[in-house]
């Protein structure tokens, strides 16, 4: 218990540090989005109106303290104001309608990655120093050299453009409408499998050589001898003896690894012209759009909080040693 | 930039204590020796030395004016033109050449600035015990939780673009892990005998943290430092290609992001996009491998295991029929 | 990202429109008289007059939709207002709501539209315009009078709503607006305006039954327009995509010749380009590089494009900044700059080099050739600028550049936002070029807001940035060298960064705001070009593009070379006028 709330007390630091970050940094530079609109309709505004929209801005003449209160309040309640670029869009509107397009492509490329490369992994990790192994890992680890964004343009200008296997930017074929029809939900796949690919490729390496290094200390136990000595078969000695007790850390990476799902993507996203949040944060970065930019990065950091916390529950179910201490 | 599979030396997995069994001292010879024996080392060091050379010599090797406009755009290699000239009307050589030093110094700096950093937080929480460590440890913590490229990206949006800023922003966002694996390493070796006899025969503080300490720590300082070398070569690739570079300065970066922005694709101008793309690649895979040798040389677990592995391959025995059973050093 | 200076622009542009529209002020057109003015006005309304005649019907409508690429656009927001004060979507502008008349600015001329025609009385006091009969909203409601009072006074009572009609014009200059009947709008000035029939005729009307209703029209975000532009219809809004399908009772008979219109938002020019590519798109606002082998070579039957060059790309070095008070120097560094190479790299030569004053095709029959001529300072002639550097005591350093008077070495950044490519280029060229006369200059690219701030402010050394825009070079002189548009050091200000005044150009825009003779406004025209030549306030360089492109795959009809009937960029600069309306009801399916 000593142990959650202690890392409780942490989350809660860090959602404040991060909003805090986010309050300072735009009073900090010359120049804010409200001076830009008020420059924009220089003459159009009275007083009033420029004081009313710098308030629904978050911005104010008032102390800095006073702004920061109000700030803290308004966030508290789960209002971050209008988008600038998108006035008068409610952020949270914006947001919501990117959120799952982000969560889809994170969970598929997430789970997939780690599948395919813990597995990879095992039997990588089983027949160290085979033909495999002296390929895989390095393969990987070269592809993972590569900038990602190169990778991924090179792979859509390849496989999108010149052989016309997949479309080449949004979620889903402009032409249709959502819906759970099979039309679509086959649209939603073929535009997710370039962008999802190219996650996968080089996500892969990380989860391959993880396994294998565990795999080796594993190999190295008593039980693993045993259970071959006893004769079974190689495959239930490799996954369900080594496996089982091998792949702890790597669960455990993938649990941290779902809190990165929002924030990992900004990238892809670009390339791929894939309407997530990511896709978004630039966007708002780039417009000086502030009370988006803070929100998406608020929400991305909630979403490493609560992936961090869920694996802490876990760990104090699976591991007794936390649970005493 | 976020995707970049190092592996990261810095887990957990790779700082367990038991890793440096004696002193160091009488050992560092010895770490060379056996790092040069390594194919992996000698490969990694070959092309980063390699690279690190012609940072250094770009006046000799391709003299003039990287951004200098020297003849029609987007020409295909030549003779005159070893790699064709890009969108802007500039030879995309010399820009490899002259662009290899922008990104050496970002990875070495940003990788530097960062072990260093780590080393100073991490080491201070490892050795004071108490308030200032748990105060230090919040702080480390809160930053390891804040995603680091949503941070990045909007730090990086709000200051001046330019070679400086990535520095910063690559540093400030990056420091926490290194300092968080630091101070375990450093909890760990102060449970140590030499260190508890150290302190009792009246040694001060800094000749316990510089001699008895850090050079039993200098293996993990290694990866940590290569470990961010590459990522801040790749995370620097993402910021120029992001626009948060001076795109004016000649970088592998913002080759890159002149070539997307120039249609390079489309118009099927590959020499201007490959050579800095397939640049970045062989940097970062060399000193990934040489981060792997580090870990081989100075992991007696994975050594054994490789040198029996060598063995059984010598009577080609496949590995599997026979798990070879390594011990861990009793501590 | 990249190119994203088209964009921006286009809303500074839109500021600057709108302060000069807003001043004392405003653009004057060649009217002589009251009642040659009526004529005119009826004259080109028969002429002109776009009502369908029955042989519209020739034309065969056909089922099928127009793809088209505004601009840079990551996603949609459903937002159609189209006085939003960021209203992400011009859509609403050329294709769901309309004017009493569009300001064509190929022709130069007013086209009638919702009105007939307009006719000045009372010594150019009195405003009436006669509208069409039988249009309707696209409910079905009928179009009157008292929607354009209802919208005129809308747009007087939330000053926040961006429009080119409030500030002065609406609250200091006009008496009132009335509708002595359904079909009659008379609008009663105080003081004698005529040039601001313009923004006038060319402000979108809303419908007055369904916006009466709503609390607060600057946050409305109006989901489900009801207009009387061709297409009204949303049949479809999502993040990556809308579309626009016609409006069941368009007025003009017979159009639009096709269903509707998709807007798919591509967030790069890239994309943009592949789906050009591709055929997947009709028309496209984007910019794209080397166009003649990125996009015509993969289609050259199909796939064309038409570049107009619009507002100048400006160097302006801030007199206030030692030796640049004096314009012998300001010459020199403009003679150092080799403007070929600029419209090269930058532009892929899509345009000439500005001469002259810096008027673009754009004015062109504003163009005074003596000033061209005298303007040797805009020709790249490296030797004449180091002999005038030379001669005025900027002598060589060892390391080759030029010392300043006080003995400074003469080196200052050249400014442009972080993201504007074209422009960070532009600067990196001017850097090369100022090598050859002896001057060191530095490429600075910093964030777009503190570069905003800076050059608003005049606090900035050397910067790149645009003049005020119009329908004639009033307001490019006025925002060059006017005490009017000179704000103090310190105080942000959207024109005249160099804070740079000749009481001489007073005089001759106040003089030619006056006149409503086209003889003598363009004598006066002349006299301020041939000021602009002496005095060098700023440097222009080239000529801004409002990017066009078309397919004639599915669609013909278009503006090209040989009939510029209408800019054809989907998104133009400035946008006080719709002119895609004049477009889209134009072109017809293959």
């Amino acid at each position: 218990m000593k142990y959650l709330l202690k890392h409780i007390g942490l989350y809660l630091a860090a959602a404040w540090a991060s909003l805090t970050i986010n309050f300072l940094l735009p009073r900090a530079m010359p120049g804010d989005p409200v001076t830009s609109m008020i420059a924009r309709m220089h003459g159009k505004m009275t007083p009033e109106q420029i004081e009313a929209l710098r308030k629904a801005f978050g911005f104010s003449n008032a102390p800095i303290l006073q702004q920061y209160f109000d700030y803290m309040t308004h966030v508290l309640r789960g209002d971050f104001g209008l988008s600038i670029s998108a006035y008068p869009e409610k952020v949270s509107t914006i947001i919501s309608s990117a959120f799952v397009w982000t969560l889809l492509l994170g969970i598929v490329t997430l789970i997939l990655s780690f599948v395919i490369g813990t597995i990879l992994g095992v039997i990588v990790g089983w027949r160290r120093g085979g033909r495999l192994d002296s390929i895989l890992p390095g393969l990987f680890n070269f592809l993972g050299s590569f900038p990602y964004f190169f990778l991924a343009m090179l792979t859509l200008f390849i496989l999108g453009f010149l052989l016309k296997w997949f479309p080449l930017s949004h979620a889903y074929s402009d032409y249709l409408s959502p819906g759970w029809n099979l039309a679509f939900v086959g649209s939603v796949i073929t535009h997710l499998a370039l962008p999802a690919t190219t996650v996968i490729l080089v996500s892969i390496g990380g989860w391959l050589i993880g396994m294998r290094s565990t795999m080796v200390g594993v190999l190295a136990e008593d039980y693993i001898t045993m259970a071959e000595a006893k004769g079974l078969p190689e495959w239930r000695v490799m996954f369900q003896y080594a496996m089982r007790n091998a792949i702890l850390p790597n669960f455990t990476q993938f649990g941290m690894s779902v809190g990165f799902i929002l924030g990992g993507l900004i990238l892809t996203e670009l390339v791929f012209a894939y309407p997530g949040l990511g896709f978004y944060l630039i966007r708002s970065v780039m417009a000086s759009d502030y009370p988006l930019m803070q929100a998406l990065f608020f929400m991305i950091t909630l979403t490493v909080l609560a992936a961090n916390f869920i694996v802490d529950l876990l760990y104090v179910r699976l591991d007794p040693r936390v649970r005493v201490s | 930039m976020d995707k970049t599979t190092v592996p990261t030396p810095y887990n957990e997995k790779c700082s367990s204590p038991e890793k440096r069994p004696e002193g160091g001292r009488s050992g560092e010879a010895g770490f060379f020796l056996r790092m040069l024996s390594q194919k992996k080392a000698v490969f990694g060091l070959t092309i980063l030395l390699g690279f690190i050379l012609i940072a250094v010599l770009a006046p000799v090797i391709t003299p003039g004016d990287p951004a200098g406009f020297v003849g029609r755009q987007n020409q295909p290699p030549s003779a005159h033109f070893w790699l064709g000239t890009n969108g802007q009307q500039q030879d995309v050589m010399r820009q490899i050449v002259w662009g290899a030093r922008v990104s050496l110094v970002i990875g070495f700096t940003v990788g530097a600035l960062i072990t260093l950093i780590g080393l100073v937080v991490g080491m201070t929480a490892g050795y004071l015990h108490g308030l200032a460590d748990g105060l230090l440890n919040v702080f480390t913590n809160v930053f390891l939780i804040i995603p680091a490229l949503p941070l990045l990206i909007i730090l990086a949006s709000f200051l001046s673009p330019g070679t400086t800023t990535v520095v910063f922003v690559l540093t400030i966002t990056s420091w926490a892990w290194p300092a968080r694996t630091f101070r375990s390493q450093m909890l760990a070796l102060c449970e140590k005998d030499f260190v508890a006899a150290a302190v009792v025969s009246g040694e001060g503080i800094l000749r316990i943290i510089f001699v008895e300490i850090l050079p039993n720590m200098m293996s993990l300082v290694v990866t940590v430092f290569f470990g961010n070398v590459v990522f801040a070569i790749g995370a620097d690739m993402g910021l120029a290609f992001l626009g948060f570079e001076n795109v004016t300065t000649v970088s592998w970066g913002t080759m890159l992001f002149w070539a997307r922005n120039n249609s390079a694709l489309v118009m099927g101008t590959w020499w201007t996009f490959v050579p800095p793309g397939l640049c970045v690649a062989l940097v970062a895979f060399a000193t990934t491998m040489l981060i792997y040798a580090v870990d081989e040389v100075t992991n007696p677990r994975l050594r054994s295991e490789k040198e029996v592995t060598n063995v059984l391959r010598k009577y080609k025995v496949s590995s599997h029929l026979a798990t070879p059973v390594v011990r861990k050093n009793a501590d | 990202m990249s190119r994203k200076s088209f964009l921006t622009i286009t809303v500074f542009l839109a500021t600057a429109m709108l302060l000069s529209a807003c001043g004392q002020t405003a653009t004057p057109i060649p009217v002589a008289t009251a009642t040659t003015a009526a004529v005119m006005a009826t004259t080109a309304a028969t002429a002109q007059a776009p009502v369908a005649a029955p042989t519209a019907t020739a034309v065969p409508f056909k089922p099928v939709f127009l793809s088209v690429s505004m601009e840079q656009q990551s996603t949609w927001v459903r937002n159609f207002n189209p006085y939003s004060p960021d209203a992400r979507i011009p859509a609403g502008q050329g294709f769901i709501y309309e004017p009493m008349m569009v300001f064509n600015k190929s022709s130069g001329e007013l086209v009638p539209w919702l009105a007939t025609g307009y006719t000045w009385s009372e010594n150019d006091t009195v405003l009436t315009f006669n509208l069409r009969q039988g249009v309707q909203w696209s409910d079905g409601q009928p179009f009157t009078a008292q929607d354009v009072i209802f919208t005129f006074d809308l747009l007087k009572t939330h000053d926040a709503l961006v429009n080119y009609m409030g500030g002065t014009l609406m609250n200091d200059e006009i008496a009132s607006w009335t509708a002595p009947d359904d079909h009659t709008v008379v609008i009663k000035f105080k003081t004698v305006n005529v040039p601001s029939l313009y923004v006038i005729s060319n402000t979108l009307i809303v419908p007055e039954h369904i916006w009466k209703a709503i609390d607060d029209p600057v946050t409305f975000t109006n989901p489900t327009p009801v207009g009387t532009g061709p297409f009204t219809e949303v049949t479809k809004f999502e993040n990556q995509i809308f579309v626009l399908e016609r409006n069941p009772h368009y007025w003009q008979e017979g159009k639009p010749y096709f269903q509707g219109v998709r807007f798919p938002a591509y967030p790069d020019n890239d994309s943009a380009l592949l789906a050009m590519i591709n055929g997947e798109l009709d028309w496209s606002g984007n910019f794209y590089p080397d166009i003649e082998k990125t996009l015509i070579s993969k289609d050259p039957k199909d796939l064309h494009y038409y570049f107009v060059g619009g507002d100048a790309v400006m160097l302006y070095i801030n007199p206030a900044l030692k030796p640049f008070d004096n314009p012998d120097v300001r010459k020199a560094v403009s003679m150092g700059i080799d403007r070929q190479q600029l419209v090269n790299v930058a532009m892929f030569d899509y345009v000439a080099p500005l001469t002259g004053a810096g008027l673009s095709d754009q004015y062109k029959q504003w163009i005074n050739p003596a000033a061209v001529a005298a303007a040797t300072w805009m020709n790249h002639d490296v030797q004449k600028a180091n002999e005038i550097l030379d001669s005025l005591g900027f002598a060589k350093g060892s390391d080759g550049v030029r010392r300043d008077k006080d003995g400074k070495k003469m080196s200052y950044p050249c400014s442009s936002p972080a993201g504007w490519t074209d422009w960070n280029s532009d600067c990196q060229i001017i850097s090369n070029n100022m090598k050859d006369i002896g001057i060191e200059v530095t490429v600075d690219t910093p964030e777009e807001n503190t570069w905003g701030d800076m050059v608003m402010k005049g606090q900035h050394k050397w910067s790149l940035g645009w003049p005020s825009g119009g329908a004639d070079p009033y307001n490019y002189f006025r925002s060059q060298m006017s005490a009017k548009t000179v704000l103090p050091i310190g105080t942000p200000s959207n024109e005249n960064w160099n804070r740079f005044v000749d009481p001489q150009a007073d005089n001759l825009l106040d003089q030619y705001a006056k006149t409503a003779d086209p003889a003598q406004q363009k004598d006066i025209m002349n006299q301020l070009q041939m000021l602009f030549v002496q005095d060098a306030p700023a440097l222009p360089l080239y000529p801004q593009v409002d990017w066009y492109e078309y397919s004639t795959k599915n669609f013909t009809g278009w503006p090209d070379k040989d009939n510029p009937f209408v800019p054809g960029a989907p998104f133009d600069t400035p946008s006080f006028s719709p002119q895609a309306l004049i477009l889209i009801t134009a072109i017809k399916p293959v």
